[in-house]
């Protein structure tokens, strides 16, 4: 049920040390990324920003859309320029919690139990149909995906880092999954939405994968070290206070405009990914449209609206279109 | 009046409105706009009341046209309310032509008549010059104060200003509202079609202001700009006399004489009468006395023919009119009978026999008159009797409702001996002879003019005399009447009387039964005379008078100077031939004209030049302002929303503050201005900036919208670069804010070029 690759190191050791990169190489390193993606992925070039943005603001994503529009290519292809180790689990409904962290196996030489690493201990892991399985296996992965840590028999374990899931979950057949709780998906910093490719970029989609998957030759454009320290750089990025109010001010609003607003995590999400998206593009400092980019994608699914003609989307929306940027210009 | 307590708490209102304010108040304050408006011209209807008599009626009417609407406001539809207001009219008017004794009949015959009449009026006849003025007022008030009421309770704000406008429109083409009133009722109109508005379609509180700068601008226009031909403002005096004189007021207009405060006298000669018996040379008479002036109430007609003769005996005298410069008046002894001459066919004679002139009886012009001089014996007057007809009474007993019962106590008091009418008007002549001293510098009373002449006044002149004796004799319920014109003046040749603008006079004619109108005479022949001749010396001309005058915006009279030429002449007592003018009255005129004029020389300029004049200014200082504050107010009022609405000071700034980047700071502060100036560049180029837009994203979108402008200049890249770097970034240093700034200069002048100030 793993999809692992035994080459790659865990990266259980720590990159203490090593100088955090400057931030046109994180620029770089993000645009390489991406182009390396969009070799598999065509189209959703925004989707793909929006990953990798979420890679380096150490973020976790759920990918929610029909079957069958990339959403685990997206993922491999990800885990494949990065040169990581990348875990997958599929999500059924009789995946049990031992079969996402690891389980102490009984070993006969050595007479001692021995710890087995599920497969979330990787880099970047894939929980394929994540409503699928029952709630129970759903929360063992959210507290990995909070605490990057597991705990088997009382033990805790250190996940390595970098640490990024990226869930799918299936829009269709809602009846036969296990809706992720509100509190869950909080955990998420983004929820994203591939949606079917553009005629023309369908064509070239199937173009390409007549004869090899692309994905096959996919080569890594970075080494899991690289990550680390640009996510280092990443969390130097300065958020002014014009910037930190304006969040504050969406976040307000949300709040008065829906049943439940956007939560303090959501907030931080928000500006971690926002500091990501100013280092891709080659700023040591968030502007409001780094927020104004990722607010969507980082907010909507907190919010609840009460209201079954908004959803959390819209008020985002609204949100934007009304709430001012600049604190002098209310 | 009522009026400036409504406006009052309106505009209160208004100032302390707190942004919660509902259709509700909106309603409110349209119906008290209606309101206003409605009082507005009921106002000017109350001033003809007041004259005439009937307020309390009037009131009435008016209060129970505003109950009926309101009880019928919900039950009738407004067609039925229309043709309810046009049967209220109509019978008003039938009413009121009954009481001017034409009867409903006639009108079908007489449609022309009706319509002439109310063209009359349209153009400027004053409501008080008709007969029955009272009963029209009657007739006027119920429509439109049913209507505009019914109206306006039903939310039909626009159209119920429409009756209430038209009647006051009317009343302005009457000349009988005034500026103030006038402007009130504008005023009103305007804040009912505003605030209905408002209340019809919700509005808040500021869109108030725009109503606000509405009412200025109707203030400001009706200040500078004047659409209604003004007849009773512009001056016209009679002899062409100027302003300030006692012609120019006494015979200010055909139709009404007005009083004023201290006058001036012409000593140019005005006409030459050639007659064979020296007589008081008649101008105008009036019947009807409103407390501030003089009118003659009823139609004219063309002269054709002779003149209807007094009832008894009377001694015709033939007159040779010779005018010296061009004269406005027909002047004549009483009473004319016919004319000859050239204006004979250009003239009209009004309801009391008086000729007046269609044209300018030009100078070296001459006409014949032949009149009746009633010349009864006191015996013959003491037998007349009380048995008037009833056309006298109905006219010449008119008395202004304010008139206090001290002027009746008084009156009474001083005719207590009095048996006959006649013995009524020998005391109140005496009496005012004796009590009041005869000066032409007198400060115009406030209140009603002959209440305050003989209740308060020490002083006065001609005019003063003959108004108080008028009312005195009509408060005692002897028909008198209010008559101008020119004394006998001087006898230059035997039978030829040259008669200057000094001599311009006023005094009484009384009605006798069996006799017609005997002239009295109240004022103090020697003082006046003695007054008269002073000027005539030029004597004023060294007293402090002339500065005086300037208060009246008047010159100087350069006639004082010329007078010189004239004293000789003058010193010969011109009145002289006036002792013998009415001797039946034993002493009314001119009795006394002979005593020497040399005692009392200096009496007229004498009395108190100082208080007067002092006097005169302290009013001046404190009546005007007080309007013009009010104005000014409402016009400042109104300026401020206006500044408000247009955003005048914020823009102001805005354009200030995009040439000049203004004095450096802080780096990151001037980076920051520096994009704040390119923000309003863009916004005057292209679009503001809308708050949920960032900076980067209003300048890409620019871009995008443009191939052209600043917008794709890539110094604005530059500035945004810097300003998102002093804003949200580590900040800038010295030397890139002053690039921002530089790149900013040059695309202002590049945009908006100033003259010499464009680079390249």
């Amino acid at each position: 049920m793993s999809d692992a690759d035994p080459t790659s190191p865990t990266g259980a050791e720590t990159t203490d040390g090593e100088e955090p990169l400057s931030i046109s190489t994180v620029a770089d390193l993000g645009a390489e990324i991406e182009s390396n993606v969009s070799r598999v992925i065509v189209g959703n070039g925004d989707v793909v920003e929006h990953v990798v943005t979420a890679l380096l603001g150490r973020g976790h994503i759920l990918l929610e859309d029909v079957p069958g529009v990339g959403k685990t290519m997206l993922a491999r292809s990800i885990a494949r320029s990065v040169d990581c180790r990348f875990r997958r689990i599929q999500f059924t409904p009789d995946l049990l919690p031992t079969d996402v962290t690891g389980v102490n196996v009984f070993n006969e030489k050595t007479r001692e139990f021995e710890f087995q690493p599920g497969p979330i201990f990787g880099n970047i892991v894939l929980g394929d149909e994540i409503n699928r399985a029952p709630p129970k296996t759903q929360s063992a992965l959210l507290e990995a995906m909070e605490e990057t840590q597991v705990t088997v028999d009382g033990e805790t374990r250190v996940l390595p880092t970098p640490f990024t899931v990226i869930a799918t979950q299936n829009a269709v057949e809602p009846n036969r999954t296990y809706e992720l709780p509100f509190a869950e998906l909080d955990r998420f910093t983004k929820k994203l939405h591939l949606g079917y490719p553009e005629p023309e970029e369908e064509a070239a989609l199937l173009g390409r994968t007549v004869g090899d998957h692309p994905i096959e030759s996919l080569e890594p454009v970075t080494d899991r070290g690289t990550v680390v320290r640009a996510r280092e750089t990443v969390s130097t990025v300065r958020v002014e206070r014009p910037v930190r109010e304006y969040v504050t001010r969406l976040a307000g609003y949300t709040r008065e405009h829906a049943r439940i607003g956007a939560s303090p995590r959501g907030t931080i999400a928000l500006l971690r990914v926002a500091q990501a998206r100013a280092a891709t593009d080659g700023r040591d400092y968030v502007l409001p449209d780094d927020v104004q980019a990722e607010a969507p994608v980082v907010l909507a699914h907190r919010i609840q609206t009460g209201d079954r003609d908004r959803d959390g989307d819209a008020i985002v929306a609204e949100a934007l279109e009304s709430v001012p940027v600049d604190s002098d210009r209310a | 009046m009522s009026t400036d307590a409504d406006t009052h708490g309106r505009s209160t209102v208004r100032l302390v409105g707190d942004g919660a304010a509902g259709p509700r108040t909106f309603r409110l304050l349209a119906l008290g706009s209606v309101l206003v408006l409605s009082a507005s011209y009921v106002s000017v209807l109350r001033e003809v009341t007041r004259v005439v008599g009937g307020t309390e009626a009037l009131f009435a009417l008016a209060g129970a046209m505003v109950v009926l609407a309101t009880v019928l406001a919900r039950t009738i539809r407004p067609w039925t309310a229309g043709v309810l207001a046009l049967a209220a009219g109509s019978l008003g008017f039938a009413y009121y032509l009954e009481a001017a004794g034409v009867g409903v009949d006639v009108l079908v015959s007489a449609t022309d008549g009706v319509v002439a009449d109310s063209l009359t009026l349209a153009t400027g006849m004053p409501l008080l010059q008709m007969v029955e003025a009272g009963a029209w007022t009657l007739a006027f008030v119920p429509a439109p104060v049913f209507l505009s009421w019914y109206l306006a309770l039903r939310g039909r704000y626009a159209l119920s200003v429409v009756p209430g406008g038209l009647a006051l429109c009317f009343l302005v083409l009457t000349g009988d509202a005034g500026t103030i009133v006038t402007l009130l009722g504008t005023l009103a109109a305007i804040a009912t079609v505003g605030f209905g508005e408002l209340a019809r379609r919700g509005g808040s509180v500021a869109q108030v202001d725009l109503i606000a700068v509405l009412l200025a601008v109707v203030i400001v226009l009706s200040l500078s700009v004047t659409f209604v031909p003004s007849g009773p403002a512009t001056p016209t005096t009679a002899a062409g006399a100027g302003d300030g004189t006692l012609e120019g007021a006494i015979d200010a207009e055909p139709e009404r004489s007005a009083i004023t405060g201290t006058v001036d006298l012409s000593p140019e000669a005005r006409f030459t009468v050639e007659s064979e018996r020296p007589s008081y040379w008649r101008t105008g008479v009036y019947d009807r006395y409103t407390g501030d002036e003089w009118l003659r109430s009823g139609q004219e007609s063309d002269l054709e023919g002779a003149l209807e003769p007094p009832p008894g005996e009377y001694e015709t005298v033939e007159q040779e009119v010779y005018a010296e410069r061009d004269l406005r008046v027909v002047p004549a002894a009483t009473q004319p009978l016919s004319i000859d001459g050239s204006i004979a066919d250009d003239a009209t004679v009004s309801a009391h026999g008086q000729v007046y002139p269609d044209s300018i009886l030009a100078a070296g012009e001459s006409y014949t008159v032949e009149s009746a001089v009633v010349d009864p014996e006191p015996a013959e007057l003491q037998q007349a009797g009380t048995s008037y007809p009833e056309e006298v009474t109905e006219h010449y007993l008119q008395r202004p409702e304010s008139t206090s019962s001290a002027f009746d106590e008084r009156t009474a008091e001083i005719t207590a001996d009095a048996e006959t009418p006649y013995e009524t008007a020998v005391a109140i002549e005496d009496y005012l002879r004796s009590s009041n001293d005869y000066s032409l510098e007198v400060e115009r009373p406030d209140g009603d003019v002959a209440e305050a002449f003989l209740l308060e006044m020490d002083e006065g002149y001609c005019v003063y005399f003959a108004t108080a004796m008028t009312q005195m004799l009509r408060a005692e319920d002897v028909p008198a009447r209010y008559a101008t014109g020119y004394t006998a003046g001087e006898e230059v040749e035997e039978d030829t009387y040259t008669v200057r603008g000094l001599d311009a006079h006023a005094w009484v004619e009384v009605y006798f039964p069996g006799h017609g109108w005997v002239p009295f005479e109240p004022t103090p022949p020697a003082d006046r005379d003695a007054a008269h001749e002073a000027y005539a010396d030029g004597t004023p001309a060294e007293t402090p008078h002339d500065a005086e005058l300037d208060d009246d915006g008047q010159e100087p009279d350069e006639d004082v100077g010329d007078g010189s030429n004239v004293t000789d002449g003058a010193d010969e007592s011109p009145t002289n031939g006036s002792d013998e003018e009415f001797p039946g009255n034993d002493g009314e005129f001119g009795e006394e004209t002979d005593r020497g004029p040399d005692e009392e020389a200096e009496g007229g300029p004498d009395i108190g030049p100082d208080d007067s004049s002092s006097d005169e200014e302290f009013p001046l200082g404190l009546s005007i302002p007080r309007e013009t504050a009010a104005i000014g107010a409402v016009l400042l009022v109104g300026l401020a929303a206006g500044v408000r609405r247009v955003d005048a000071i914020a823009r102001t700034r805005r354009l200030a503050g995009l040439y000049w980047q203004g004095r450096r700071g802080e780096p990151d502060a001037d980076a920051e201005r520096a994009f704040r100036r390119l923000e309003r560049l863009l916004a005057r180029e292209y679009r503001p900036r809308q708050p949920s837009e960032s900076a980067r994203t209003y300048l890409r979108a620019l871009e995008r919208e443009t191939d052209d402008g600043p917008a794709v200049d890539p110094r604005a890249r530059t500035v945004l670069e810097r300003y998102e770097r002093a804003v949200y970034g580590g900040g800038v240093t010295r030397s890139e804010a002053e690039e921002a700034i530089e790149c900013v200069d040059g695309l202002v002048r590049e945009r908006l070029a100033l003259p010499g100030r464009r680079r390249r």
